[in-house]
């Protein structure tokens, strides 16, 4: 009897391996290619639905969609991620099939790494009336910003005050020991901000006017040494850990940190939902902020192309983009739009001090090295 | 003449269609079951180049993983201590005494280990809120002021509040646990053989009783009770993620990497991660289900002492102290809920720095029609429900067929092949969640991709966790079958449709009724595997709306009550359904869910 079950459990086994056995060679067989560019790409069947895959972007309501829907007559479906890193996690895993025709979110610290694999292919819409800002990064066909923004250090005025501390003139400032435990940053490994302060500070300390005296490396190390807390995302440092921000308001809220990671214009945000009140404000120093664009794009595969194109046309259009700073707390790519006054929105918003020194090829060639380096010294 | 020429035929059909219906029931669960998760393990082996071996030996070198086992480890035992610190007094009280509404009661203490973990993780987050009830108490768990301040302070444990918050929201999670294990021991335990102690010399004292007679009687069961909960805080995500944000367990670590795993050439580190992380906690989970099956064992030896009526009587009307613990239970189960309600009528506003709450039903409005981009409650819902009616649709008699062939096999001397086979069930729990997940995610991009146009593809990993439940309440309920009556149809020479139907069918209908409503329950509760395989469609459930509006940056003021709103509507179509199992559940199961 005992044989029995034993048979009986070994045939499970094998029938089980050996069925995923067979499956993982066809895997094999389909992924060998060591080219990022290379593989059969399978283009998506046509339902007649246009298949968008985002972030969580609160902006796209059922009203806006109702709207674009009743212009064009193209349905459409939303697939979403946690963030842009979840965006571009999902294009690469469906790359040979992918689900969905265009993309929205993939910011520039992810969008050399779409553009190295072949994730996206070229749309028509023009970008005549695009800010500046928002092509110096990439102008080309394959991607198109649909909002933008710095992203900088933010810190609590009152926290400050009431600890006699002084405002940092230098990112070396916060290694020192009144800053001892005091500081919060999202990890550039699983936080698109993060990794976004990542690249601002590789432009602080690699070039000037900066800080010379020292490199990237070292400054992170000091960081951690000095008692910095790193979470996986923006919404632990700043709801959980940060006092200057909405968190104070928040379960789960936590304090002691005085300074975060977030957006230059997070303050104005901060102002704009409770009536015109913050105590958080923005760390302006030269370099020591990245600038932000936010890019929409078609997926290589898509099988709605055209309805991709009307809705990238929708979304950067004048009259719906101009919204970026109410739907997503972003500012517009379009020329001569602006935060709204409402609240102190715009009054709260500083203006950062970015330089154009990380290119899309420096991310290229170098983000996996940064994060590996920024790892390395972190933990040591 | 034709009919009795006809009879054996038919009788062999059955006979050999049923065999066929449970080995197909098997091999369906077999590979089902274990497909998903050794794909996955293949998946990553090519990814990582690394064997098995390989994998769990590199664990040490994984970023952050020491940390989320010490962290996993430490709070599954807390919170396993916590659940026989509360739960036990109240399942004591609970059996002891002749209670007026004794199933209401049952009911009211069990809701929680049904109930979505996200509208529990929901309702702790309300709970300790700035204002919140336990803020108004005193007890301040969140910004660590008062008690938890001073209790920080002298033991010189940074940020102990969140932690607290997350082992009682997991011994309130499994307090039903502890309450259906240890009362049917104790409610049906002889009295005299208490009171005959007590005569003894060696049973004078309290704690001689206690070595004697009640250690021995409810220890098994107790520590049965207190390895599930283990198992169950062990794999905890949602309240780990939105009650400890700070800190990783085995199950949070390997979600975050989740989406970027089997990737060639792609973020490799993910890989690693999942591939070790997922080893490690198998063979941590596989054994503590054989743990948990031995003290089961153990546990069932010591049952049916006497009728439960007759011990009720003899201990007569509760005592104050225990109306007092068992009172104490009722509201500890139902403050997170009426928290969650309050905090979906209540929107912060700010004035001139300072906070008020305004009553208001906006966050209702917010939720019913989708207006913070998230899909409208209604939608949520009714895809909720549509994955629950699939689940339940196949889990049901899946789980039946396979409950009632370890019970034939059981009664048919095959004891070593129905243990097999109840092992083999369990085994989709110490798979997690995220895991199966992953599993059909990589597996079916890879092997089929256009499944993930499939809407009803959720319905697959939700099948795989909902029918080890169906077993173990289907199970008992077979072995408390009298043979007689399907003896009596046989000899009354009716067909093997009719014989079911009268003779096993009839009586197990309570029993399936609850299996089915639990697995209603659990479908609409699902977060683990739903969370990684809706971001390849479009169909977010109730659980998934609530997580993405909380996920949000929530400047906005309406966002939390309109997640809270979501997640109220959660928790009423799961008390609907609990209460539904509670009325057909039979006075006497034991079946521990």
């Amino acid at each position: 009897m005992y044989s029995k079950t034993k048979a009986g459990f070994l045939f499970c086994l094998l029938v089980t391996f050996s069925l995923s056995g067979c499956l993982s060679e066809e895997v094999l067989d389909s992924i060998e290619s060591t080219d990022p560019c290379g593989g059969d790409i399978q283009i998506r069947e046509s339902d007649g639905t246009l298949k968008i895959l985002t972030y969580d972007i609160a902006g796209f309501s059922d009203e806006l969609i109702a709207q674009f829907v009743n212009e064009t007559g193209v349905s459409v479906e939303f697939i979403r991620t946690d963030d842009a890193g979840g965006i571009l996690d999902q294009m690469m895993l469906t790359k040979s099939s992918p689900l969905a025709d265009l993309m929205i979110g993939l910011d520039n610290t992810y969008l050399p790494t779409a553009i190295q694999n072949c994730l996206l292919m070229e749309n028509n819409v023009s970008d005549e009336s695009f800010t500046q800002s928002s092509l110096e990064f990439y102008q080309g066909p394959l991607a198109l910003p649909f909002d933008e923004g710095d992203v900088c250090l933010n810190y609590d005025e009152d926290a400050l005050d009431a600890a006699n501390m002084s405002v940092p003139t230098s990112l070396w400032n916060l290694t020192e020991p009144e800053w001892n435990g005091k500081m919060t940053f999202p990890s550039p490994m699983t936080s698109s901000p993060g990794r976004a302060f990542l690249a601002a500070t590789v432009d602080y300390f690699g070039h000037s006017p900066g800080n010379e005296s020292g490199d990237v490396d070292a400054w992170w190390n000091a960081i951690a040494q000095n008692g910095a807390i790193f979470t996986s995302g923006w919404t632990e440092s700043y709801v959980t850990y940060y006092t200057g921000g909405y968190g104070e308001y928040m379960e789960g809220h936590i304090g002691g940190a005085y300074l975060t990671v977030s957006y230059c214009h997070s303050p104005g945000v901060e102002a704009y939902f409770a009536e015109n009140y913050t105590h958080s404000t923005s760390l302006v120093l030269p370099r020591a902020s990245f600038h932000q664009v936010e890019y929409t794009g078609i997926i290589n595969g898509a099988a709605e192309v055209d309805a991709a194109n009307q809705f990238i046309q929708f979304i950067t259009s004048l009259e719906v983009n101009t919204n970026m700073p109410d739907y997503n707390s972003m500012y517009s790519i379009q020329k001569g739009t602006d935060l709204p006054e409402t609240n102190g929105y715009r009054f709260h918003a500083d203006q950062a001090i970015v330089s154009t020194a990380i290119t899309q090829e420096l991310i290229e060639q170098n983000m996996d090295g940064w994060l590996s380096s920024w790892q390395s010294a972190v933990q040591s | 003449m034709a009919r009795a020429a006809i009879e054996p035929t038919m009788k062999t059909f059955f006979f050999q269609g049923e065999k066929t219906l449970r080995g197909l029931a098997i091999f369906l669960f077999a590979i089902g079951s274990t497909l998903p998760f050794a794909y996955a393990l293949l998946r990553l082996e090519f990814v990582t180049g690394w064997s098995a071996w390989q994998a769990l030996s590199e664990f040490r070198n994984i970023y952050g993983a020491m940390d989320a086992l010490r962290f996993t480890l430490l709070e599954a035992v807390a919170s396993s201590l916590l659940t026989v610190l509360i739960g036990l007094p109240i399942a004591w009280c609970l059996s002891r005494y002749q209670w007026k509404r004794i199933r209401v009661l049952r009911a009211l203490l069990a809701v929680p280990f049904v109930t979505p973990a996200i509208v529990a993780a929901m309702g702790f987050l309300s709970l300790i809120r700035q204002d919140g009830m336990l803020d108004t108490i005193g007890i301040d768990l969140r910004l660590e002021t008062g008690i938890i301040g001073w209790f920080a302070d002298v033991s010189g444990w940074q940020n102990p509040g969140h932690f607290l918050a997350l082992i009682i929201a997991h011994a309130w999670f499994n307090l039903s646990l502890m309450i259906r294990f240890v009362e049917p021991t104790l409610s049906s335990l002889d009295p005299a053989w208490e009171e005959q102690l007590s005569m003894l010399p060696g049973g004078k004292s309290r704690f001689s009783r206690l070595k004697y007679l009640w250690i021995p009687v409810v220890g098994p069961a107790v520590l049965c009770a207190a390895a599930l909960s283990f198992l169950f805080s062990f794999t905890s995500f949602a309240l780990v993620k939105w009650l400890t944000p700070t800190s990783q367990t085995l199950e949070s670590l390997m979600a975050g990497a989740g989406s970027s795993a089997g990737i060639e050439g792609y973020r490799l580190d993910s890989s690693e991660l999942i591939y070790s992380v997922a080893i490690l906690q198998f063979l941590i989970l596989l054994m503590t289900l054989w743990i948990t099956s031995l003290l089961q064992k153990r546990y069932s030896q010591r049952l049916s002492l006497l009728s439960e009526h007759g011990v009720r009587r003899h201990h007569g009307v509760p005592s104050g102290t225990a109306r007092l613990i068992v009172g104490f239970g009722v509201v500890f189960t139902m403050l997170p809920f009426i928290s969650v309600l309050q905090s979906s009528l209540q929107v912060r506003q700010i004035s001139n720095g300072s906070i008020e709450h305004k009553w208001t039903l906006d966050g209702w409005r917010n939720a019913w029609d989708g207006d913070l981009s998230t899909m409208g409650v209604g939608e949520a819902m009714s895809n909720s429900i549509i994955y629950a009616i699939c689940t339940l649709l196949i889990a049901l008699p899946l789980g039946w067929i396979l409950a009632s062939t370890i019970f034939k096999l059981d009664t048919s001397g095959w004891v070593k092949t129905s243990k097999l086979l109840d092992l083999l069930c369990m085994l989709p729990l110490a798979v997690s969640a995220l895991m199966v997940g992953l599993g059909v995610l990589l597996g079916g991009l890879r092997w089929y991709p256009e499944m993930f146009g499939w809407f009803l593809l959720p319905v697959y990993p939700h099948v795989l966790l909902t029918v080890p439940f169906v077993v173990r309440v289907m199970l008992p309920a077979y072995h408390s079958l009298d043979p007689v009556y399907s003896e009596q149809c046989r000899m009354l020479n009716l067909s093997p449709i009719q014989s079911w139907y009268h003779g096993t069918l009839m009586f197990l209908r309570g029993p399936a009724v609850v299996a089915g409503s639990l697995t209603l329950a659990f479908s609409l509760g699902e977060f683990g595997a739903s969370w990684l395989l809706v971001r390849s469609g479009t169909w977010d459930t109730l659980s998934i709306v609530v997580d993405q509006l909380m996920s949000r940056p929530n400047f906005n003021p309406l966002i939390h009550p309109t997640a809270m709103a979501a997640a109220t509507m959660l928790m009423l179509l799961t008390f609907f359904l609990f209460i539904l199992a509670e009325r057909f559940r039979a006075h006497d199961d034991r079946s521990g869910f």
